[in-house]
């Protein structure tokens, strides 16, 4: 492999790992606007997601059936928790909030714990195709799949913001709650679907890259953790700028890991992550008002 | 009444319960002392976290990071170049107090959700160091063989007698926090925690005393992290990670925030929960994060809030 076929290949890995990002990210940013709360369960949804979908498989049912039942029940746990719990914390104060997403995770893992045992899953790519060989760089299949499948769910939120009434009421609800149930908007059956919407892209993310990575009880803390950086980058209440942030993510940590020094990855793309808050509070791509 | 009054003073309650604990269990092992002295070092963590967010009104998801500095420090310091104990511990302090002041004064600029980004990222910082400053650190596979601790000589090599100098060392900073809150300071922190712009109105130099509270907590989580590391013995990074942060966090909450006596309850119920649900195995998990839920939504003002009012109903 030549040094280009290397930066090829960094970049990537990064926009694999970045389209994950991407998703969690946006996935909170839905929720924090509709509740004022950052969730720190989003990773559980991400977990159920892909060992829902690799115990379906292993039962023989067909992959899109798999993905679709498994994604389905992410969205009934995702709205069933928005409803039993969430409801209940309207406007109390941060910390409280963040212990009680915390507490959520807990059970849910202790959940997926029960049900999955501490074993691994894996499965297997949805296309059977060779890797892609591109100037000397070697790509899987599910590569392509994954950046599709953000590309799709983007899109789908961007229609789903902008062009329906339920999306401009949720918008309305993000913007200020005492207005728009003044509106006769439902603020509470707002944030119920924006939890189901977090739950769907939760599960997504974590069905795509099931056949890259091995997926057990505990795995949704990382890639949480990474879309919290993400989200902050792009400013915690931004869409676009989320999904920027998580493949700005992506990139920086892949060329990082390649080029500068895999040890120290971490500790760089979390000082980043600082100097930006420091200085930007606002995100990188927020536009001045 | 008087009576009363004396018994249901918590000092006397917890010197009480800290004397008799040991020999409460038939046994006498040192698992158990062992089990109550984390109860004490979580509770110097989250008593520091308490003055930080339920007094002063600061997010922290990054308290274990100066837990890990003070452990670090200890570890290093004693078995790389045979400090004592004592020294090796009030060299993680000072620098740990350096440190938090270099950082607090930009981080703590900072608000709500974007602090607590902040602080959850300092955390990943020092474990990412850790780990990858191997040499120094021993990286992913820890530090070992760190002695016991020491004063002038004088080994608290035996369990029971560490015990009693871990709780010792717990009192004092209840009472040292006690004092901070009811001090002109004290008030200053709330009137922070209240309304920022308004304390600053009022003559307040916000920055000055967020800086000041955050220094003297992290002296104190780095105080609790030497202590950690000279029970233990054995140090490796996952002991220091957010997930601990996290569990700090839900003691303080469990407890009861902005009360210093709710997070001693907290520590030492979330401590010793586990002994007990241990016996549901893989359930552990499952009933720690459903008991945790039942207590936000159904006791907000954590367990030592609850007793409080149980208490002062029996009063009439």
């Amino acid at each position: 492999m030549s040094d280009f076929s290397y930066l090829v290949q960094f970049f990537f890995s990064g926009l694999t790992s970045g389209s994950i990002y991407a998703l969690i990210a946006v996935s909170l940013v839905i929720v924090y606007r509709a509740s004022q709360l950052i969730c720190f369960s989003q990773g559980e949804f991400y977990v159920f997601g892909a060992l829902i979908m690799a115990s379906l498989l292993m039962k023989g049912i067909p992959l899109l059936a798999a993905f679709l039942l498994s994604l389905l029940s992410s969205v009934i746990m995702a709205g069933f928790i928005q409803y039993i719990v969430i409801r209940r914390l309207l406007k109390k104060p941060i910390g409280m909030l963040i212990v009680m997403t915390i507490a959520i995770s807990l059970a849910l893992r202790g959940f997926a714990l029960l049900i999955w045992g501490r074993e691994s899953y894996v499965v297997r790519p949805f296309f059977q195709v060779a890797p892609l060989s591109f100037v000397g760089a070697t790509l899987p299949s599910q590569v392509f799949l994954i950046m599709g499948v953000t590309a799709l769910v983007l899109l789908c939120l961007w229609l789903f913001f902008e062009k329906t009434l339920i999306g401009l009421a949720m918008r309305a609800c993000a913007e200020n709650p005492d207005a728009a149930s003044l509106m006769g908007i439902n603020v509470h059956r707002m944030s119920l679907f924006a939890w189901m919407w977090g739950g769907a892209i939760g599960a997504i993310s974590g069905m795509v890259v099931a056949p890259l990575l091995f997926t057990q009880y505990t795995s949704g803390i990382m890639p949480m953790v990474k879309g919290f950086i993400a989200m902050s980058i792009g400013g915690l209440t931004g869409i676009s700028g989320a999904a920027l942030g998580g493949f700005l993510l992506g990139l920086t940590e892949a060329f990082t890991i390649g080029l500068v020094s895999s040890r120290f990855s971490d500790a760089i793309v979390f000082t980043i992550l600082i100097i930006v808050l420091i200085f930007k509070p606002s995100g990188l791509f927020a536009r001045s008002q | 009444m008087n009576i009363r009054r004396i018994l249901t003073n918590p000092y006397l309650i917890l010197c009480l319960s800290v004397l008799i604990a040991p020999f409460v269990f038939a046994d006498k092992s040192a698992y158990v002392t062992g089990v109550l002295i984390f109860c004490a070092i979580y509770t110097i963590l989250t008593i520091g976290l308490d003055l930080l967010m339920g007094y002063t009104g600061q997010i922290s998801v990054g308290h274990a990071s100066f837990f890990a500095i003070g452990a670090y420090v200890s570890a290093i310091l004693t078995t790389r170049y045979g400090l004592s104990p004592l020294g090796a511990m009030a060299s993680g302090m000072v620098l740990s107090g350096i440190l938090s002041w270099a950082i607090g004064r930009p981080v703590l600029a900072l608000k709500e959700y974007y602090l607590a980004m902040a602080t959850l990222a300092f955390n990943e910082i020092v474990i990412s160091l850790i780990i990858g400053l191997e040499g120094l650190t021993g990286g992913a596979s820890g530090i070992r063989d760190i002695p016991p601790f020491a004063i002038f000589g004088v080994s608290f090599k035996h369990h029971l007698l560490y015990y009693y100098l871990v709780w010792l060392i717990t009192i004092f900073v209840i009472v040292l926090s006690r004092a901070i809150v009811n001090s002109p300071a004290g008030r200053a922190l709330s009137a922070i925690h209240g309304d920022e712009i308004g304390a600053r109105a009022f003559g307040i130099d916000c920055t000055k005393y967020k800086t000041g509270i955050f220094v003297i907590v992290n002296v104190l989580a780095s105080l609790a992290g030497s202590l950690y590391a000279h029970f233990i013995g054995f140090i490796a990074p996952d002991d220091f990670q957010v997930g601990t942060s996290v569990s700090l966090l839900v003691m303080l909450y469990l407890g009861g925030i902005g009360t210093i006596w709710g997070p001693v309850i907290g520590a030492c119920f979330l401590k010793i929960l586990p002994e007990i649900t241990y016996h549901f195995q893989d359930y552990e998990l499952l009933v720690n994060g459903l008991i945790l839920v039942f207590v936000l939504i159904f006791l907000p003002e954590g367990l030592y809030g609850t007793l409080k009012k149980i208490t002062k109903r029996a009063e009439g």
